[in-house]
Protein backbone atom coordinates (compact mmCIF):
# COMPACT_ATOMS: atom_id res chain seq x y z
CA UNK A 1 0.00 0.00 0.00
CA UNK A 2 2.56 2.39 0.92
CA UNK A 3 4.14 1.59 -2.75
CA UNK A 4 0.96 2.98 -4.21
CA UNK A 5 0.58 5.64 -1.90
CA UNK A 6 4.07 6.96 -3.06
CA UNK A 7 3.64 6.68 -7.09
CA UNK A 8 0.31 8.31 -6.36
CA UNK A 9 1.95 11.66 -4.48
CA UNK A 10 5.13 11.75 -6.45
CA UNK A 11 3.04 11.97 -9.69
CA UNK A 12 0.87 14.43 -8.09
CA UNK A 13 3.73 16.05 -7.17
CA UNK A 14 5.30 16.05 -10.77
CA UNK A 15 1.86 16.99 -12.33
CA UNK A 16 1.19 20.20 -10.14
CA UNK A 17 4.69 21.60 -10.70
CA UNK A 18 4.85 24.07 -13.08
CA UNK A 19 8.10 26.71 -12.99
CA UNK A 20 10.74 24.07 -12.27
CA UNK A 21 13.01 23.56 -9.45
CA UNK A 22 12.38 25.73 -6.83
CA UNK A 23 8.56 26.18 -7.59
CA UNK A 24 8.78 22.29 -7.20
CA UNK A 25 9.57 22.77 -3.24
CA UNK A 26 6.20 23.88 -2.26
CA UNK A 27 4.66 20.93 -3.25
CA UNK A 28 7.43 18.25 -1.80
CA UNK A 29 7.07 19.69 1.04
CA UNK A 30 2.91 19.63 1.50
CA UNK A 31 2.96 16.32 0.21
CA UNK A 32 5.88 14.75 1.80
CA UNK A 33 6.35 16.70 5.08
CA UNK A 34 2.85 17.76 6.01
CA UNK A 35 0.25 15.61 4.78
CA UNK A 36 2.18 12.05 4.62
CA UNK A 37 4.92 13.13 7.50
CA UNK A 38 7.50 10.68 5.74
CA UNK A 39 10.09 12.98 6.39
CA UNK A 40 10.45 15.91 8.79
CA UNK A 41 10.99 19.96 8.19
CA UNK A 42 14.77 19.15 8.86
CA UNK A 43 15.36 16.18 6.48
CA UNK A 44 13.53 18.34 3.97
CA UNK A 45 16.05 21.03 3.93
CA UNK A 46 18.99 18.12 4.13
CA UNK A 47 17.88 16.97 1.20
CA UNK A 48 17.58 20.43 -0.89
CA UNK A 49 21.31 21.03 0.02
CA UNK A 50 22.21 17.75 -1.08
CA UNK A 51 20.16 18.14 -4.03
CA UNK A 52 22.09 21.23 -4.81
CA UNK A 53 25.40 20.03 -4.74
CA UNK A 54 24.53 16.64 -7.10
CA UNK A 55 23.79 16.11 -10.37
CA UNK A 56 20.83 16.24 -12.05
CA UNK A 57 17.13 18.19 -11.67
CA UNK A 58 15.95 18.78 -7.69
CA UNK A 59 12.73 16.77 -8.19
CA UNK A 60 14.68 14.29 -9.36
CA UNK A 61 16.95 13.88 -6.51
CA UNK A 62 14.22 14.78 -4.19
CA UNK A 63 12.02 11.40 -5.12
CA UNK A 64 15.49 8.98 -4.90
CA UNK A 65 16.25 10.42 -1.64
CA UNK A 66 12.54 10.23 0.05
CA UNK A 67 12.20 6.86 -2.18
CA UNK A 68 14.95 5.20 -0.64
CA UNK A 69 14.39 6.39 3.07
CA UNK A 70 10.98 4.95 3.07
CA UNK A 71 11.28 1.51 1.27
CA UNK A 72 14.95 1.29 -0.08
CA UNK A 73 15.82 0.76 -3.91
CA UNK A 74 12.48 -0.24 -5.08
CA UNK A 75 10.34 2.90 -3.68
CA UNK A 76 13.55 5.42 -5.08
CA UNK A 77 12.80 3.56 -8.36
CA UNK A 78 9.18 3.97 -8.17
CA UNK A 79 9.19 7.31 -6.56
CA UNK A 80 11.71 8.89 -9.87
CA UNK A 81 9.14 7.16 -12.09
CA UNK A 82 6.24 9.08 -10.47
CA UNK A 83 7.45 12.27 -10.77
CA UNK A 84 8.47 12.02 -14.58
CA UNK A 85 5.58 10.19 -15.73
CA UNK A 86 3.10 13.53 -15.55
CA UNK A 87 6.65 15.16 -17.52
CA UNK A 88 6.75 12.24 -20.40
CA UNK A 89 2.66 12.24 -20.98
CA UNK A 90 2.28 15.74 -21.13
CA UNK A 91 5.42 17.09 -22.63
CA UNK A 92 5.00 14.41 -25.50
CA UNK A 93 1.58 15.98 -26.05
CA UNK A 94 2.94 19.44 -26.46
CA UNK A 95 6.24 18.38 -28.14
CA UNK A 96 3.96 17.14 -31.22
CA UNK A 97 1.45 20.12 -31.02
CA UNK A 98 3.43 23.38 -29.94
CA UNK A 99 3.79 25.30 -32.76
CA UNK A 100 0.24 25.03 -32.88
CA UNK A 101 -0.84 25.05 -29.09
CA UNK A 102 1.26 28.55 -28.91
CA UNK A 103 -0.84 30.48 -30.80
CA UNK A 104 -4.22 29.69 -28.81
CA UNK A 105 -5.04 32.89 -26.37
CA UNK A 106 -6.10 30.48 -23.47
CA UNK A 107 -2.74 28.73 -23.83
CA UNK A 108 -0.96 31.79 -23.54
CA UNK A 109 -3.00 33.27 -20.66
CA UNK A 110 -2.66 30.15 -18.11
CA UNK A 111 1.29 30.18 -18.48
CA UNK A 112 1.21 34.03 -18.34
CA UNK A 113 -0.69 33.06 -14.81
CA UNK A 114 1.10 30.01 -13.68
CA UNK A 115 4.59 32.06 -14.06
CA UNK A 116 3.21 34.74 -11.76
CA UNK A 117 1.98 31.48 -9.44
CA UNK A 118 5.29 30.27 -9.53
CA UNK A 119 6.60 32.82 -7.72
CA UNK A 120 4.57 32.68 -5.10
CA UNK A 121 5.13 29.10 -4.78
CA UNK A 122 8.80 29.82 -4.61
CA UNK A 123 8.14 32.21 -1.64
CA UNK A 124 5.95 29.55 -0.01
CA UNK A 125 8.71 27.36 0.27
CA UNK A 126 11.00 29.85 1.66
CA UNK A 127 8.46 30.43 3.88
CA UNK A 128 8.44 27.33 5.61
CA UNK A 129 12.02 26.52 5.84
CA UNK A 130 12.61 30.04 7.37
CA UNK A 131 12.06 29.37 10.77
CA UNK A 132 13.28 26.01 11.02
CA UNK A 133 16.90 27.09 9.18
CA UNK A 134 17.32 30.48 10.46
CA UNK A 135 17.22 31.17 14.30
CA UNK A 136 20.22 32.43 15.06
CA UNK A 137 22.75 35.35 14.58
CA UNK A 138 25.09 32.69 12.99
CA UNK A 139 22.33 31.16 10.42
CA UNK A 140 21.54 35.06 9.95
CA UNK A 141 24.94 36.07 9.31
CA UNK A 142 25.46 32.80 6.95
CA UNK A 143 22.34 33.87 5.64
CA UNK A 144 23.34 37.20 4.38
CA UNK A 145 26.93 36.27 3.34
CA UNK A 146 25.21 33.08 0.66
CA UNK A 147 22.59 35.69 -0.31
CA UNK A 148 25.18 38.32 -1.27
CA UNK A 149 27.90 35.61 -2.58
CA UNK A 150 25.29 34.48 -5.02
CA UNK A 151 23.36 37.00 -5.93
CA UNK A 152 25.47 40.17 -6.10
CA UNK A 153 28.70 37.83 -6.85
CA UNK A 154 27.21 35.59 -9.23
CA UNK A 155 28.60 32.45 -7.31
CA UNK A 156 27.32 29.50 -8.35
CA UNK A 157 25.05 27.91 -5.56
CA UNK A 158 27.57 24.29 -5.88
CA UNK A 159 30.12 26.50 -5.18
CA UNK A 160 28.10 28.28 -2.21
CA UNK A 161 26.88 25.06 -1.24
CA UNK A 162 30.35 23.60 -0.71
CA UNK A 163 32.19 26.71 1.32
CA UNK A 164 29.10 26.70 3.07
CA UNK A 165 30.00 22.82 4.58
CA UNK A 166 33.07 23.39 5.32
CA UNK A 167 32.66 26.62 7.33
CA UNK A 168 29.61 24.84 8.98
CA UNK A 169 32.61 21.81 9.53
CA UNK A 170 35.11 24.23 10.78
CA UNK A 171 32.72 26.79 13.00
CA UNK A 172 29.48 25.37 13.59
CA UNK A 173 28.57 24.05 16.82
CA UNK A 174 26.18 21.17 17.53
CA UNK B 1 22.16 6.44 -32.69
CA UNK B 2 20.01 5.52 -29.97
CA UNK B 3 23.56 4.85 -28.08
CA UNK B 4 24.60 8.30 -29.22
CA UNK B 5 21.35 9.86 -27.87
CA UNK B 6 21.75 8.13 -24.87
CA UNK B 7 25.36 8.93 -23.79
CA UNK B 8 25.08 12.75 -24.67
CA UNK B 9 22.05 13.47 -22.43
CA UNK B 10 24.15 11.13 -19.72
CA UNK B 11 26.63 13.35 -20.29
CA UNK B 12 24.03 15.92 -19.72
CA UNK B 13 22.73 14.71 -16.31
CA UNK B 14 26.17 14.13 -15.26
CA UNK B 15 27.95 17.56 -15.46
CA UNK B 16 25.11 19.99 -14.07
CA UNK B 17 24.92 20.24 -10.74
CA UNK B 18 22.26 22.90 -9.26
CA UNK B 19 19.17 21.51 -11.07
CA UNK B 20 17.37 22.40 -14.41
CA UNK B 21 17.94 25.74 -15.08
CA UNK B 22 21.69 25.12 -15.17
CA UNK B 23 21.46 22.21 -17.60
CA UNK B 24 19.70 24.58 -20.44
CA UNK B 25 23.09 26.20 -21.83
CA UNK B 26 24.88 22.43 -20.96
CA UNK B 27 22.05 20.71 -23.21
CA UNK B 28 22.19 23.78 -25.96
CA UNK B 29 25.79 23.37 -26.44
CA UNK B 30 25.31 19.63 -26.88
CA UNK B 31 21.99 19.20 -29.09
CA UNK B 32 22.23 22.26 -31.34
CA UNK B 33 25.90 23.21 -31.85
CA UNK B 34 28.19 19.39 -30.90
CA UNK B 35 25.01 16.97 -32.64
CA UNK B 36 23.36 19.15 -34.95
CA UNK B 37 20.13 17.54 -33.79
CA UNK B 38 17.93 20.48 -34.01
CA UNK B 39 18.15 23.92 -34.66
CA UNK B 40 18.59 26.81 -32.05
CA UNK B 41 14.82 28.05 -33.05
CA UNK B 42 13.81 24.68 -32.23
CA UNK B 43 15.12 24.61 -29.30
CA UNK B 44 13.98 27.84 -27.98
CA UNK B 45 10.40 26.96 -28.77
CA UNK B 46 11.43 23.36 -26.89
CA UNK B 47 12.72 25.39 -23.79
CA UNK B 48 9.02 27.47 -23.95
CA UNK B 49 7.55 24.49 -24.26
CA UNK B 50 9.05 22.65 -21.40
CA UNK B 51 8.70 25.31 -19.12
CA UNK B 52 4.90 25.60 -19.69
CA UNK B 53 4.93 21.70 -19.22
CA UNK B 54 4.78 20.37 -15.44
CA UNK B 55 8.03 18.79 -14.06
CA UNK B 56 11.28 19.04 -14.40
CA UNK B 57 12.48 21.48 -17.00
CA UNK B 58 15.74 18.96 -17.69
CA UNK B 59 13.75 15.88 -18.24
CA UNK B 60 10.80 17.92 -20.52
CA UNK B 61 13.53 19.50 -22.70
CA UNK B 62 15.34 15.91 -22.89
CA UNK B 63 11.54 14.42 -23.87
CA UNK B 64 11.24 17.28 -26.52
CA UNK B 65 14.60 16.98 -27.80
CA UNK B 66 15.06 13.44 -28.27
CA UNK B 67 11.49 12.81 -29.66
CA UNK B 68 13.16 15.43 -32.47
CA UNK B 69 16.28 13.39 -32.84
CA UNK B 70 14.31 9.75 -32.99
CA UNK B 71 10.69 9.43 -32.52
CA UNK B 72 8.85 8.20 -29.42
CA UNK B 73 12.16 5.47 -28.51
CA UNK B 74 14.73 8.48 -28.62
CA UNK B 75 12.21 10.52 -25.90
CA UNK B 76 12.85 7.76 -23.39
CA UNK B 77 16.40 6.82 -24.13
CA UNK B 78 16.99 11.20 -23.71
CA UNK B 79 14.73 10.74 -20.32
CA UNK B 80 16.83 7.52 -19.12
CA UNK B 81 20.29 8.67 -19.59
CA UNK B 82 19.21 12.17 -18.14
CA UNK B 83 17.95 11.04 -14.76
CA UNK B 84 20.58 8.11 -14.19
CA UNK B 85 23.81 9.69 -12.80
CA UNK B 86 20.82 11.89 -10.69
CA UNK B 87 19.16 8.78 -9.17
CA UNK B 88 22.59 6.97 -8.55
CA UNK B 89 24.67 9.52 -7.26
CA UNK B 90 21.07 10.35 -4.88
CA UNK B 91 21.20 6.36 -4.26
CA UNK B 92 25.22 6.15 -2.98
CA UNK B 93 24.47 9.20 -1.12
CA UNK B 94 21.26 8.47 0.46
CA UNK B 95 23.20 4.72 1.53
CA UNK B 96 26.10 6.85 3.16
CA UNK B 97 23.72 9.78 5.23
CA UNK B 98 21.75 7.00 6.76
CA UNK B 99 25.17 5.89 8.30
CA UNK B 100 27.07 9.23 8.91
CA UNK B 101 24.14 11.46 9.24
CA UNK B 102 25.02 11.17 13.27
CA UNK B 103 28.74 12.13 13.06
CA UNK B 104 29.48 15.43 14.51
CA UNK B 105 31.56 16.80 11.16
CA UNK B 106 28.22 16.43 9.30
CA UNK B 107 25.88 17.76 11.45
CA UNK B 108 28.42 20.78 11.83
CA UNK B 109 28.34 21.39 7.84
CA UNK B 110 24.63 21.12 8.15
CA UNK B 111 24.41 24.22 10.27
CA UNK B 112 25.79 26.52 8.02
CA UNK B 113 24.51 24.34 5.12
CA UNK B 114 20.72 24.91 6.49
CA UNK B 115 20.71 28.87 6.34
CA UNK B 116 22.94 28.74 2.93
CA UNK B 117 19.66 26.87 1.78
CA UNK B 118 17.53 29.56 2.56
CA UNK B 119 19.77 31.89 0.58
CA UNK B 120 19.96 29.40 -2.32
CA UNK B 121 16.21 29.46 -2.63
CA UNK B 122 15.61 33.33 -1.99
CA UNK B 123 18.08 33.97 -5.21
CA UNK B 124 15.93 32.68 -7.80
CA UNK B 125 12.95 33.85 -6.34
CA UNK B 126 13.88 37.71 -7.12
CA UNK B 127 15.03 36.15 -10.72
CA UNK B 128 12.26 34.41 -11.17
CA UNK B 129 10.04 37.40 -9.85
CA UNK B 130 11.24 39.82 -12.35
CA UNK B 131 11.25 37.69 -15.38
CA UNK B 132 7.18 36.86 -14.62
CA UNK B 133 6.02 40.51 -15.46
CA UNK B 134 5.33 41.21 -11.68
CA UNK B 135 4.16 45.04 -11.67
CA UNK B 136 2.40 46.37 -8.47
CA UNK B 137 -1.10 45.86 -9.40
CA UNK B 138 -0.64 41.58 -9.76
CA UNK B 139 1.81 41.60 -7.13
CA UNK B 140 -0.68 40.38 -4.50
CA UNK B 141 -1.49 37.41 -6.40
CA UNK B 142 2.05 35.78 -5.59
CA UNK B 143 1.92 37.22 -2.19
CA UNK B 144 -1.36 35.65 -1.82
CA UNK B 145 -0.30 32.30 -3.03
CA UNK B 146 2.82 32.53 -0.61
CA UNK B 147 0.49 33.32 2.23
CA UNK B 148 -2.12 30.41 1.34
CA UNK B 149 1.11 27.58 0.99
CA UNK B 150 3.34 28.49 2.83
CA UNK B 151 1.81 29.79 6.08
CA UNK B 152 -1.85 28.34 6.06
CA UNK B 153 -0.46 25.40 4.21
CA UNK B 154 -3.09 25.17 1.75
CA UNK B 155 -2.34 22.36 -1.14
CA UNK B 156 -0.78 23.97 -4.23
CA UNK B 157 -2.99 22.12 -6.34
CA UNK B 158 -6.32 23.86 -5.97
CA UNK B 159 -4.85 27.01 -6.19
CA UNK B 160 -2.93 25.73 -9.40
CA UNK B 161 -6.29 24.49 -10.63
CA UNK B 162 -8.78 27.25 -9.75
CA UNK B 163 -5.65 29.43 -11.64
CA UNK B 164 -5.97 27.58 -14.95
CA UNK B 165 -10.05 27.96 -14.93
CA UNK B 166 -9.73 31.64 -14.36
CA UNK B 167 -6.90 32.12 -17.24
CA UNK B 168 -9.45 30.18 -19.48
CA UNK B 169 -12.47 32.14 -18.45
CA UNK B 170 -9.91 35.50 -19.05
CA UNK B 171 -8.79 34.49 -22.44
CA UNK B 172 -12.50 34.09 -23.12
CA UNK B 173 -13.93 37.34 -22.15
Amino acid sequence: MIYLNMIYTFFKIGLFSFGGGYAILAMIQQEVVLKNAWITEAEFVEIVAISQMTPGPIAINAATFIGYKKAGIGGSLLCTFGVILPSLLIMFAITVSYLKLKKLPWFQQIFKRLRLLSVGLIAAALFMILGHAVKDWYSVGIFFCCFLATWIFKLSPFMMLIIAAIFGMVFGIV
Amino acid sequence: MLLKIFFTFLKIGAFTIGGGYAMIPMIKREVCERQGWISEEEFLDGIAAAQTCPGPIAVNISIYAGYHVRGKIGMLVAVLGTILPSTISILVIAMLFQRYAEQTLVQRAFTALKPAVVALIAVPLINMAQKSGLTLKNAWFPLAIAILVGLLHITPVYLILITIIYAIWEARK
